[in-house]
């Protein structure tokens, strides 16, 4: 059929347009998912070892599963769109949407980080090990970002690797005052130092980024 | 938001989409709209991730005392630190927009962005596949484009792209007006801890539906006297043979025969028959919506009517349109071409409302059904009204042919009742076929697969006798 109007106007000039294409392929779709959820699962397993069996440890524990497996839920389904209204829609459908929803709507990788965080403080002081965990957990967020995002990984990295230096010195800062043996006993010099880290901390992001 | 080529373009023809592929080269777009979009920035959702990182890694070394966890905050902060100065290195590049009084990007002063909307078809076929192109006249970092297809449309490609211009993909997989949805274009800065959105709603298009196969046509006895390309009855100027008989004055010496002028012994000319059109109406009977969606009986009067009108169009008859309805008609008056099909089409389309406030079906005018016309109806039958219409059209001595596309029935259940309103609802139906019959009125079953040919194949052999 010619492609003429059914006015009978001739169709206008079409005009060359650069179109954007995906990504190649379904790895490039796949991967970031796929690190995101792995960094995830391991910042989990490295705080939940060795296992506590506390009540506020498992508390934290299952909310920090649930929370990580939601969040990668949350990526693999996040394109799939959401239909305009489910007006009429048969009820499996509707729960279906309804999970696609929930999935969305809750800050699931906040509410991972926390409960990671805290069941990171029901083991004792482990200096190393804490840094180590801060260190993937900004990577689990870097990451989790650039799969929802379909960013680049590449130039990402590149603008912020300075910064992820000087960040994992901070990290290694930090483990270093966990380890500095107290100068004197009790709850102050614990205290002391942890204002100490924070005042490191604070110089640093003051001073770097200008 | 400003059309600026209301016409894009028109659907193709759906027997050239099986040499196209299921990938077709959808060819460029005509933009339909422009705009300059207001972007308000805000602290994106990483951004906010890595706040609570800091906060709760902070919090926690404070309760608990343990300066490792001071450290964690450490990375987090760095990076939203450096967002924020870079925030306002990115309010700067942006010409007044879109920044406060320090240079930082902030959602109180909006920053306007130019973005044009293109289709490559604003009407198109069932199943037919269109794309929509974006672009955006900014050149910030990274841009990512989200479709959210509206009701109705299927979409063909990822319904998320990267990248200052996207094109995706969809198709209608049923006729109707069908608004597409809209387009999210999200901005991010350089370090992706600032981000401004922009929702456009996308145009609508209309879908036809996907006309059936017809390739003969059924023709009445008695034509109206008027130029076109059916073999009349009577004799003409056409150039089908149609008999031999004695010269008279006048005749024309190159229509002689001369074997039979040598066999009898005087002048015989040959004679040929009329070539005459017809006049055409389908009568598309709306008012029930039965069986399955994509199949369901308007769905297949839809389109056995969009492949009739093709069929007689093609050969030069003047075909138009009645649509019935609850509560009136619309109707598209008899006439020629191309552009009368896509005329019948928007008609058709206009079943999609239900219910219409038109004519009456029992004053329509003349032009709407002029005496001696073919008179196509497709319908499911099953208002009693309409079936009303149709013996009085046949009483007032329209030549009547009825397609009937009810191609489902009430389920089997398993109590005796409800078997036996089953069956007594089965004789209703055959009754009411069997009094069109014996009306003089055709009916022939179509089930949407097969070619329209085939059930209407006893009629097209030969000429529809015009009884009165």
């Amino acid at each position: 059929m010619t492609p003429i109007s059914p006015d009978g106007e001739a169709r206008p000039a079409a005009r060359p347009r650069v179109t954007a294409v995906p990504r190649a392929g379904l790895l490039a779709a796949a991967g970031p998912r796929l690190a995101a959820v792995l960094l995830g699962a391991a910042c989990v397993a490295w705080t939940a070892t060795p296992l506590l069996h506390s009540g506020l440890a498992q508390t934290a524990l299952v909310v920090s599963i649930i929370a990580v497996t939601a969040g990668a839920l949350r990526l693999a389904v996040a394109d799939i769109p959401q239909p305009e209204d489910n007006f009429m829609l048969p009820a499996y459908l509707r729960a279906w949407l309804d999970i696609l929803a929930l999935l969305r709507t809750i800050a699931w990788e906040e509410t991972a980080v926390v409960a990671i965080l805290w069941l990171e403080v029901q083991h004792h002081l482990r200096g190393w090990h804490t840094a180590l965990l801060g260190a993937g957990l900004v990577g689990y967020l870097i990451v989790t970002h650039i799969a929802e995002s379909g960013a680049d990984p590449g130039p990402v990295f590149r603008r912020q690797w300075k910064l992820l230096a000087v960040g994992a010195c901070l990290l290694a800062v930090g483990a270093g005052f966990a380890l500095v043996p107290a100068a004197a006993p009790g709850a102050g010099a614990a205290l002391l130092r942890v204002l100490a880290a924070i005042a490191v901390v604070a110089a640093a992001v003051l001073v770097l980024p200008g | 938001m400003a059309l600026a080529d209301p016409a894009a373009g028109a659907p193709g023809d759906p027997a050239d989409r099986a040499d196209r592929g299921d990938h077709p080269n959808l060819g460029a777009s005509s933009q339909v709209a422009a705009e300059e979009a207001v972007v308000s920035w805000r602290p994106s959702r990483h951004a906010r991730r890595l706040l609570t990182l800091a906060a709760a890694s902070l919090l926690l070394a404070v309760i608990t005392r343990n300066p490792a966890l001071a450290g964690v905050a450490g990375p987090p902060l760095l990076l939203l630190g450096a967002g924020r100065v870079n925030a306002g290195r990115y309010g700067a590049r942006q010409q007044g927009a879109g920044r406060d009084s320090g240079g930082a990007i902030s959602s109180s002063a909006p920053a306007p962005v130019g973005i044009s909307i293109g289709l490559t078809a604003t009407r198109m076929y069932e199943g037919e596949p269109a794309a929509v192109d974006v672009a955006v006249a900014d050149d910030t970092d990274d841009l990512r484009w989200s479709f959210e297809p509206g009701r109705g449309i299927e979409p063909g490609s990822a319904t998320a792209v990267n990248g200052r211009a996207a094109r995706f993909t969809f198709a209608v997989p049923r006729w109707g007006k069908r608004g597409l949805g809209s387009v999210t274009l999200t901005l991010h800065d350089r370090w992706h801890l600032f981000e401004g959105r922009v929702q456009l709603t996308l145009p609508s298009v209309d879908c036809y539906p996907s006309p059936a196969v017809q390739r003969t046509e059924v023709v009445l006895s008695k034509l109206p006297n008027r130029l076109g390309e059916h073999r009349a009855r009577v004799p003409g100027d056409g150039t089908e043979f149609m008999g031999v008989r004695e010269f008279v004055p006048g005749d024309r010496q190159r229509a002689i025969n001369w074997p039979a002028t040598t066999r009898r012994g005087r002048l015989q000319v040959n004679t040929f028959a009329a070539e005459r059109s017809q006049d055409v109406v389908l009568l598309v009977d709306a008012t029930s919506d039965v069986g399955e969606p994509g199949a369901s009986a308007l769905d297949l009067a839809l389109r056995g009517a969009a492949g009739a009108a093709r069929a007689y169009l093609a050969a030069r008859d003047r075909a138009g349109v009645i649509t019935y309805q609850w509560g009136g008609t619309h109707w598209l008056a008899p006439s020629l071409g191309r552009r009368q099909l896509y005329r019948i089409i928007d008609v058709l389309l206009r079943s999609d409302t239900g219910f219409a406030r038109g004519s009456t079906f029992s004053r329509l005018p003349r032009a709407a059904l002029p005496p001696g016309a073919l008179v196509v109806a497709f319908s499911p039958l099953l208002t009693g009204r309409f079936v009303e219409a149709l013996r009085d059209m046949r009483e007032r001595g329209f030549s009547l042919i009825v397609v009937d596309v009810l191609n489902t029935a009430p389920p089997p259940r398993p109590t005796f009742a409800d078997n036996a309103a089953r069956r007594i609802w089965q004789l209703e139906q055959q009754a009411i076929r069997f009094s069109l019959r014996e009306l003089g009125v055709p009916v022939v079953a179509w089930d949407g697969r097969t070619p329209l040919d085939l059930p209407l194949a006893p009629y097209t052999r030969r000429p529809l006798v015009t009884r009165r």
